[in-house]
């Protein structure tokens, strides 16, 4: 009877491993997918934003041009509208076919700094993704990667328990939660 | 003098916590709100009020996936008396995740006990942590702060309003009435749940796989309780191959604390200077 029971146990865990292991690697395939359309994203803001560098110097050019012929314009409006106009010419070259050349994306703030994406077109094609910038505030260059690495405990976030609203731990027993931090900052809020 | 930006660091006002705690699978349970200052009796009703859903849906749990219970749906099937197949969608859904866990981190998280009996108390607190802020949320409370024996669930913020984190300190393995770190949870881009996982907690209950690791104590924060918990577990039975798999696959930052007292982190949990 348990024997039959065990063996029953033993096939379900099997059918429902493998639904696991299906749901894993469909889950696996859409975060490829999702990392594909975001390549994308930066190349499409690339294309429409800043523009080339070659067409950043050009732009100069244009902007000077653009600066004397729009004479109803306050000249600081003028300047600002100026310069996303040359980019937008750039971008709007490239939005019949796309132009062979390289492509910034907009600066984007993330959890290890600012990150901006280059990428590469040639034959409508966008043959390569290079992040630019990766700095902090400091304009120091950071370690993109999140690898754990050795820390003094001098190194790490400092916390008093005055400060802290909330305390995490190994898991503590009913009765060690009686004479646990957590018990104490509980007390307090009661 | 410019001002040191210390993410630990909460605006004085006149916010008030207000905290509820109830005992339940095995350990205390903590919900706390944070409420204007002009809060009178009726929001003491409302948190009572919330807080017994929180328990109520912690005991629901408990009773059907402690293997404490005699009488649990899970005792029953560690008994042989339950098939999977005919068991609760609940009982085999919370198996599903739990399998799907284990092949996310190679085996480092096991809901099997090395004598083959079905576990999933490793899943289920979080999973209680993470249905409890559901329901918070659905409830319409929005400041509040979840920790049920040391892992966290925040939401909002503790001066609601002000987009201020919630401060976690994370206690010293060797002396638990000390901290070792601390971490700012929620606010704005934060990660909004930490989970520790020692190596003697609830004696030696974390299986470790070969090789096995010295970890004392791994914390992790994650976006949600369930995958920092989980993680946390899987670093201290995986070791270090665990620790890089999760740091290279989640977005999470880590603290571990070797047997000797010495720190392994994530840059996240490095002060600023």
């Amino acid at each position: 009877m348990k024997a039959r029971g065990t063996l029953a146990a033993a096939v379900a865990s099997a059918g429902i491993l493998l639904a696991g292991w299906q749901a894993g690697t469909q889950a696996g395939g859409a975060s490829t997918l999702a990392s594909g359309s975001n390549t994308t994203t930066a190349g499409s803001t690339g294309s429409s934003g800043t523009g080339t560098s070659g067409a950043g110097s050009s732009g100069s050019g244009s902007s000077g041009s653009s600066g004397s012929s729009g004479s109803s314009g306050s000249s600081g409006s003028s300047g600002g509208s100026s310069s996303s106009g040359s980019s937008g010419s750039s971008g709007s070259a490239s939005s019949g076919t796309a132009t062979a050349g390289t492509y910034q994306g907009a600066a984007v703030q993330t959890r290890f700094g600012a990150v901006q994406v280059q990428i590469t077109v040639a034959s409508g094609k966008i043959t390569d993704v290079t992040a630019l910038h990766l700095t902090d505030d400091d304009r120091k260059s950071i370690q993109i990667s999140n690898r754990a690495a050795p820390l003094l405990r001098t190194e790490v976030l400092a916390a008093q328990s005055a400060d802290v609203q909330t305390i995490s731990g190994a898991t503590v027993t009913s009765n060690a939660y009686l004479t646990s931090l957590q018990a104490a900052i509980d007390a307090a809020n009661l | 003098m410019p001002r040191t930006s210390d993410p630990l660091r909460l605006p004085e006002t006149g916010t008030k916590l207000s905290a509820r705690t109830f005992e339940c699978m095995g350990t205390v349970v903590s919900v706390t709100f944070a409420d204007s200052p002009a809060a009178g009796q009726e929001t003491q009703d409302e948190l009572a009020a919330a807080t017994a859903v929180v328990e109520r849906l912690f005991r629901e749990l408990d009773e059907t996936f402690s293997l404490y219970r005699p009488a649990s749906e899970a005792s029953r099937l560690a008994r042989g008396e339950l098939t999977l197949r005919s068991a609760s969608p609940e009982m085999r859904a919370r198996y599903a995740e739990a399998h799907e866990w284990r092949l996310l981190t190679a085996g480092a998280f096991s809901p099997e006990r090395p004598d083959g009996v079905l576990d999933l108390s490793g899943l289920i607190k979080g999973h209680a942590i993470r249905e409890a802020g559901r329901s918070l949320l659905a409830l319409g409370r929005r400041d509040w702060c979840l920790n049920a024996g040391g892992d966290i669930l925040v939401s909002g913020s503790p001066v609601p309003g002000s987009g201020a984190a919630w401060k976690a300190g994370i206690v010293d393995p060797a002396d638990r009435h000390s901290l070792i770190s601390g971490y700012a949870l929620g606010g704005v881009g934060g990660h909004a749940a930490l989970a520790t996982s020692g190596s003697a907690e609830r004696g030696e209950h974390i299986w470790r796989v070969d090789g096995g690791s010295d970890f004392a104590q791994v914390t992790v924060a994650a976006a949600d309780v369930v995958t920092a918990d989980i993680l946390a577990t899987a670093i201290v039975s995986g070791g270090m191959a665990m620790l890089n798999l999760a740091t290279e696959q989640w977005d999470v930052a880590v603290l571990a604390v070797h047997a000797d007292g010495s720190l392994l982190a994530t840059p996240a949990f490095r002060r600023q200077i």
